[in-house]
């Protein structure tokens, strides 16, 4: 079976985030490095977790993005993944959902996957729809936010878990190929391996630049950004964790939450 | 003729749920930046008296698109049916709730309209002649204002922003029934497993200590029970993050897909604030809002800031308050 594993980099969640000056553009520090977008890497766990039910699995690993986004690859290839495959971008700035599917789905088209998985969503972007939009550029079957996998024997369906609504769950079976979008598994993700990441240090990327693939139209435009409004204007403890916990305490015992 | 707002109500065992009705708001509040009529669309198994019902709610004109023999919402079915029907009434707006039904279907749904898909709106506003629709980036760190030049927009809806209105219409919309043969859907239902309907404590509880993905591994929940264990008449929490991954019951889960709950103090550790966690606990009477991110965007609901390591800084706070006793 083979497996397309959509992986997004995204800023370190501490890495500060900047509106540019001029209001038009998110501006994140080109310098600090770029990680794995965590539904993505539940989604990779995924697509290990069936490997080490089939063993004659074969795990491909996509992102799109500028150059320094290898990294991200490179430790997908370090926790298992086979192949990574770059589609390359000159801009820092993220194309649109619409864009970066169509480009997924480009690659993926002759290349026979049964199964793509991507995270839910980016935790960046939290658009939610590459998958769903890969799976309709190929005309297949999609599920999303899903929490369980099984493949069947044979391999030719799966069965999957979602969560429809609150307290529920639902147990779906569709055909493959297919695409998942993966909310979280109960397993974490397993950090890169010694061997497999001497294997990736050898291992050349698959580049595409992006400049060679057609680009749709985004019929989108952000035309500002700006920070949300505080609702509540808080107080923010200074000192050591200690002084914090002291005022805390005091805080919360004045207002009677504590004896 | 002028092209519609469509509004896909959402739906589960028979009964609206209320994300629709937020959904109806949210329209209305299109509407007034840009003058259209309003349609609700409602599919499903027998949806005749849901339609009658918001019809008669609303005053707006509802369709009921009647598909037999599947009880439950379908992906698939849902582009396959609505994607056609959609063409036919040619929207510019389609408005659906952003919750996991909806955000399921909607982006293929815009696909095949050849639509633009923006999901997680949280207001529109009009500008200079221009309908623009904010949504967040990086969990609520970042608002962007996004202006659509598509033909039609699909839009997700944010829980939580649009507040249905209770006033009472004139006169119920009107109702239309279609029926449609359905079709071969890809995916099938086996099965659906409820979660015994268990009284949570969280509803009740004066104070919820809420974790979030920041307590890092499953084992570091004992100081959360062990800071909750300070307050009389407390309850453990968390988000989605943690109750999807199976650290915490379900049923404790606070958020758009979880509890609403208004404690008198809400302290939420490692947690970032997303809309969907806000969504649950905004309204909490006191919020203690404790992570390692300074501009975490749980900081802006928040009464109290503190920027540390829980994990640090939870053992500082139970050791100050033992000290004290
Ligand atoms: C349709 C839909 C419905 C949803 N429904 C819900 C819902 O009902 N409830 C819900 O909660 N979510 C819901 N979500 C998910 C939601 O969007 C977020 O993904 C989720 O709330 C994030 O959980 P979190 O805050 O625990 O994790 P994250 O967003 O990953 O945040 C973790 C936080 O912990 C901080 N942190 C990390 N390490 C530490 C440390 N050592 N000490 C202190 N802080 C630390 C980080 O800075 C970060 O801010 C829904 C999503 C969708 C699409």
């Amino acid at each position: 079976m083979k497996i397309l594993v959509c992986i997004k980099p995204v800023p370190e969640s501490e890495a500060p985030v900047r509106i540019a000056p001029d209001g038009k553009s998110i501006q994140t520090d080109p310098l600090s490095p770029l990680r794995m977008n965590r539904y993505d890497e539940q989604a990779l766990e995924e697509a290990l977790l069936i490997r080490d039910t089939f063993p004659d699995t074969r795990i491909e690993a996509i992102s799109v993005g500028p150059k320094r986004s290898e990294t991200v690859l490179k430790r997908a290839l370090g926790m298992g993944a086979d192949h990574g495959i770059h589609i390359c971008t000159d801009i820092e700035n993220d194309p649109v959902p619409a864009v970066v599917a169509a480009w997924v789905a480009a690659a993926a088209r002759s290349r026979n996957y049964d199964l793509i998985l991507s995270g839910m969503m980016s935790e960046d972007g939290l658009h939610g729809q590459v998958g769903p939009l890969v799976a309709e550029h190929l005309s297949l079957p999609c599920v999303t936010a899903v929490v369980g996998i099984r493949i069947t024997p044979g391999k030719a369906t799966a069965s999957v878990q979602r969560v429809p609504a609150e307290g529920l769950r639902d147990l779906l079976a569709l055909s493959l190929p297919a695409v998942l979008t993966i909310q979280s598994g109960a397993q974490k993700p397993r950090y890169p391996s010694l061997s497999n990441i001497l294997r990736a240090k050898g291992q050349d990327l698959e580049i595409i630049a992006a400049a060679s693939l057609s680009r749709p139209e985004s019929f989108q435009q952000a035309v500002r950004f700006k920070y949300p409004q505080k609702t509540r204007f808080g107080r923010f403890l200074e000192g050591s964790p200690q002084q914090k916990a002291q005022e805390l305490l005091s805080k919360l015992k004045e207002k009677s939450f504590l004896a | 003729m002028t092209r519609p707002i469509v509004v896909i109500a959402e739906h589960l065992e028979g009964k609206i749920r209320p994300a629709t009705y937020e959904l109806i708001a949210f329209a209305l509040e299109l509407r007034q930046a840009m003058p259209a009529p309003i349609k609700v669309l409602i599919l499903g198994n027998d949806p005749e008296d849901m339609a009658h019902l918001i019809a008669a709610k609303t005053g707006l004109d509802v369709m009921a698109v009647q598909e037999s023999n599947r009880p439950r919402y379908n992906g698939d079915l849902y582009k396959n049916i609505l994607a056609p029907l959609l063409s036919e009434l040619n929207p510019d707006y389609v408005c659906i709730a952003q919750t996991p039904m909806g955000m399921d279907f909607a982006p293929g749904l815009a696909h095949r309209l050849g639509a633009v898909c923006i999901t997680g709106v949280e207001s529109v506003y009009e500008d200079r002649g221009r309908i623009l629709f904010t949504r967040a980036f990086y969990n609520g760190k970042i608002l962007a204002d996004i202006c659509v030049q598509a033909k039609t927009a699909v839009l997700t809806v944010a829980p939580g922003f649009f507040k249905p209105s209770s006033a009472d219409p004139a006169a119920p919309g009107r109702v239309e029934i279609r029926k449609t043969p359905g079709g071969e859907a890809r995916i099938r239902t086996v099965e659906t497993r409820k979660a015994p309907a268990q009284e949570s404590e969280i509803a009740q509880a004066p104070v919820i200590v809420s974790a979030g993905r920041g307590v890092g591994k499953k084992e570091n929940l004992a100081l959360i029970f062990t800071l909750a264990a300070l307050f009389p008449l407390s309850a453990v929490a968390g988000s989605r993050w943690i109750c999807v991954a199976g650290w915490l019951e379900h049923r404790r889960q606070v958020g758009l897909t979880g509890a609403v709950v208004s404690p008198k103090l809400y302290i939420a550790c490692g947690i970032s604030g997303s809309v969907q966690h806000l969504a649950g606990m905004r309204d909490s009477g006191f919020i203690v809002a404790v992570n390692s991110d300074p501009h975490a965007a749980i900081f802006n609901i928040a009464d109290i800031c503190i920027v540390e390591d829980l994990n640090i800084f939870i053992p500082a706070l139970i050791e100050a308050h033992r000290q004290k006793t």
